[in-house]
């Protein structure tokens, strides 16, 4: 009588707990723990051992975050001043990479223009995001260097004095940085707009067309509005993917220590090269309640899509 | 006759002990961790496992095809980690710190340190006093080797196998040209002070040349013979006056185009040693003009596009040393007597020294080799090709006496290194950076947050 039961009705369940338990096993040891360890580390003072052998640390409430406001000898809040570097240049990056991604993905499914080679161009676009950006960082710092060619080049027609670098300068540094970001990732922006266009129901055009509208009708009437939820993704997770910036930062200008162009995780960074894991901790966990915080608005954005439907 | 044979054991016993006490010399009681299965080294290069294997080891030789090198045929092995971004001392440290418990074939039973950071590992209970593993004879170490390997309790924590007094090399052409001597007996006292050398960078100047191809040239040779610590025992950061002299002097040369706004190590100094190059001098020990002046040797062996030949070398402005690495002995390693023999071998083994300075170019931290060497090759007529056949040994035996290292803390690799990263952005005329002032301040705000504790002058 048991054994027939069983038979009719196999648990297959164990089986899809079994297949879903290595990405819960591989998330708790590479990421959950060391989270919890993270929060937990932003409450104990490193300072006396940073530089040190000793491994005696204490408990001190909020007093590494209390640091992380106070103003320093530069007279500024450094947290402050590594948020900001990180929201300008992921500005000057992230805005031409979407106008950019727009037009591509508007000229790629154009019924008019019906452009073919279609995946030979996005693959190409695609290609610079398979650069490992180090790498890339590297070649740029080869070619903006003192005695790269483009230095050279713009010594030799008097736009520069021999003494200026292009690394170590404000403007420049974070235009390179942005540049890069920009060519990296523009590709990613033209596929992800491209599924949001091609996902808009055709009959939508097609009525549109016969009602007589014009293309420039079609794009701000149909198309954007339309591609506003998939827009804001791509918005929202470029805006966490620039507060995360930085290898290619950290290539580009690290050595200079060019104070312009240090984003929030350089500057964890900074306090980890010394060990001090209590003001690591504490700088990650307020990027990790900013990346939160824009994590919720995605999902909120992408769950409003759902309910218009 | 039992109590007779008791009462012998017992005399038989105290002499034995007595023996044994005597034969540890220095009134040092003997300490040592033995009978570990592997000795088992931490460096980041592999540098020093070469003169290891050839000068140290059962084998004797270096051999790419030997796997497993032995010492009193225990095997060798090696963890390298590179010093990129502060790896080599995370791994070290980590490995450290759990040495105590570390199964007996992953404990580390010697590690190398750089001069940089050698004081954090001088002054921890980590590392052990190396008197007391036999390592005594420190009679022909140049003081400064076993001053910085000294801790607070006037304990010597490292020996090194090497020292690094460094110099000024220029290029005969240019000397003969601008300042029409160009033999190195004639040159040095027209550079025996800054003084006269800031005249010669004058000099040069006129004639298009720069003296030197970086800010930071001389950097060294000031702060590695500052007048106090960095770090007070207050934790008051403290500029040394050398190094604001530097400053000063940086800022002049700068200003005046006498000098470059490279860094030491960058591509537009050392392109600046080729064929053609316009820089007159630069600074370093041994290491720095055999090893890392590139363009300088030029191509093939006929050394094409490079000057090699036109360098000669003096002492320059003001003796100091540069770099070094030194040996310690973990207090929880399981090899100490092999620990001591593989100092002892550098420091006293006067046929392994001799090998090492005539074989491998390495000036020796012992004086009496060091000067044997420099006699043979001056009666030899031999020399450094790079430098026209000077007999460099010889320079560096008369000023390795000189070199003094008083004031070291664990703060000053940041504090070097930080202070000429913020201070060529006011060279640089940096939009925020501009004045003397801000790049100091632009230092401290660095500094503090390397070391939060450290107080900074306001």
């Amino acid at each position: 009588m048991k054994k027939d039961k069983n038979k009719k009705s196999p648990s297959y369940a164990k089986w899809g707990y079994i297949f879903v338990a290595s990405f819960f096993i591989v998330y708790l040891i590479f990421t959950f723990i060391p989270q919890v360890l993270t929060i937990y580390d932003s409450f104990f003072d490193y300072s006396d051992i940073v530089g040190t052998l000793e491994n005696i640390v204490y408990f001190c409430g909020f007093k590494n975050y209390k640091m992380l406001f106070s103003v320093n000898m530069r007279g500024e809040i450094e947290l402050l001043r590594c948020l900001g570097n990180t929201i300008v240049i992921w500005v000057i990056g992230a805005i031409p990479q979407m106008l950019f991604g727009l037009l591509l993905a508007l000229i790629f499914t154009s019924t008019k223009l019906r452009l073919k080679g279609q995946g030979f161009f996005k693959t190409v676009f695609y290609m610079p995001n398979l650069i490992m950006a180090a790498a890339f960082a590297s070649l740029i710092l080869a070619l903006f260097g003192t005695i790269g060619p483009f230095h050279t080049l713009f010594v030799e027609n008097g736009w520069i004095a021999q003494t200026f670098d292009f690394i170590s300068d404000k403007t420049w540094a974070r235009i390179l940085i942005a540049f890069m970001n920009f060519l990296m990732w523009f590709g990613n922006t033209t596929i992800l707009l491209m599924a949001g266009i091609q996902g808009i129901d055709d009959s939508v055009f097609e009525s549109a067309k016969i009602d007589g509208a014009s293309s420039s009708h079609v794009l701000w009437d149909i198309t954007l509005p339309l591609l506003k939820p998939i827009s804001v993704y791509v918005l929202v997770t470029s805006m966490i993917g620039g507060l995360q910036m930085f290898d290619v930062a950290q290539v580009l200008t690290g050595k200079a220590k060019n104070n312009s162009t240090r984003t929030i995780v350089m500057l964890i960074n900074d306090y980890l090269v010394n060990g001090n894991y209590g003001h690591a901790g504490a700088v990650s966990v307020i990027l990790f309640i900013i990346t939160a915080v824009l994590s919720i608005f995605v999902f909120k954005s992408i769950n409003r899509k759902g309910d218009e439907k | 006759m039992s109590k007779l044979f008791k009462r012998f054991m017992a005399v038989a016993l105290v002499v034995v002990l007595a023996f044994v006490f005597v034969g540890c010399g220095n009134g040092k009681k003997a300490d040592l961790n033995d009978g570990g299965s592997v000795f088992h080294i931490y460096a980041w290069n592999t540098e020093f496992q070469g003169f290891f294997n050839k000068y140290v080891s059962d084998e004797k030789k270096n051999d790419p095809s030997i796997e497993t090198y032995h010492l009193d045929g225990i095997p060798v092995k090696w963890t390298i980690t590179t010093s990129d971004n502060g790896a080599y001392q995370n791994a070290l440290d980590m490995a450290l710190r759990e040495n105590g418990t570390a199964n007996e074939e992953n404990k580390v039973d010697m590690f190398l340190a750089e001069a940089d950071y050698i004081l954090k590992y001088v002054n921890t209970s980590l590392t052990k006093d190396i008197e007391t593993i036999g390592v005594d004879d420190f009679s022909q170490a140049y003081q400064y080797t076993v001053d910085i390997a000294t801790d607070r309790a006037n304990v010597i924590k490292a020996a090194s196998f090497q020292c690094c007094p460094a110099g000024m090399v220029y290029r005969r052409s240019i000397a003969q040209e601008v300042l029409g001597k160009s033999e190195p007996a004639e040159v040095q006292p027209l550079v025996d002070s800054w003084a006269k050398f800031e005249a010669v960078a004058a000099q040069m100047k006129a004639k298009g040349y720069y003296m030197t191809g970086s800010y930071a040239d001389t950097y060294r040779v000031f702060s590695n013979n500052a007048d106090k610590a960095w770090v007070d025992e207050n934790k008051n950061v403290q500029i040394p006056t050398p190094v604001n002299t530097w400053m000063t002097q940086a800022e002049k040369f700068v200003k005046e185009g006498y000098t470059k706004t490279e860094g030491v190590w960058d591509g537009g100094k050392t392109i600046e040693f080729a064929e053609g190059g316009k820089v007159f001098c630069t600074f370093g020990p041994a290491w720095y003009y055999n090893f890392c002046m590139g363009p300088a040797m030029g191509t093939g062996d006929n050394h094409e596009g490079g000057t090699y030949g036109d360098w000669a070398l003096v002492a320059g402005p003001q003796a100091y040393f540069w770099g070094g690495t030194w040996l310690l002995c973990p207090s929880a390693g399981s090899n100490d007597s092999l620990v001591s023999k593989t100092m002892n071998a550098f420091l006293t083994d006067e046929e392994v020294i001799e090998k090492l300075v005539k074989d491998d170019s390495q000036f020796s931290n012992n004086k009496k080799v060091n000067a044997k060497v420099a006699a043979d090759y001056e009666a030899e007529g031999k020399g450094n090709g790079l430098l026209k056949g000077q007999n460099d040994t010889k320079v560096w035996v008369d000023m390795a006496d000189n070199i003094q290292v008083k004031y070291s803390t664990i703060y000053d690799q940041q504090c070097n290194e930080g202070l000429q990263t913020a201070f060529v952005k006011f060279l640089k005329n940096d939009e925020e950076i501009n004045t003397k002032a801000k790049a100091l301040a632009d230092f401290f705000a660095d500094l503090q947050k390397a070391f939060p504790n450290l107080v900074v002058p306001k």
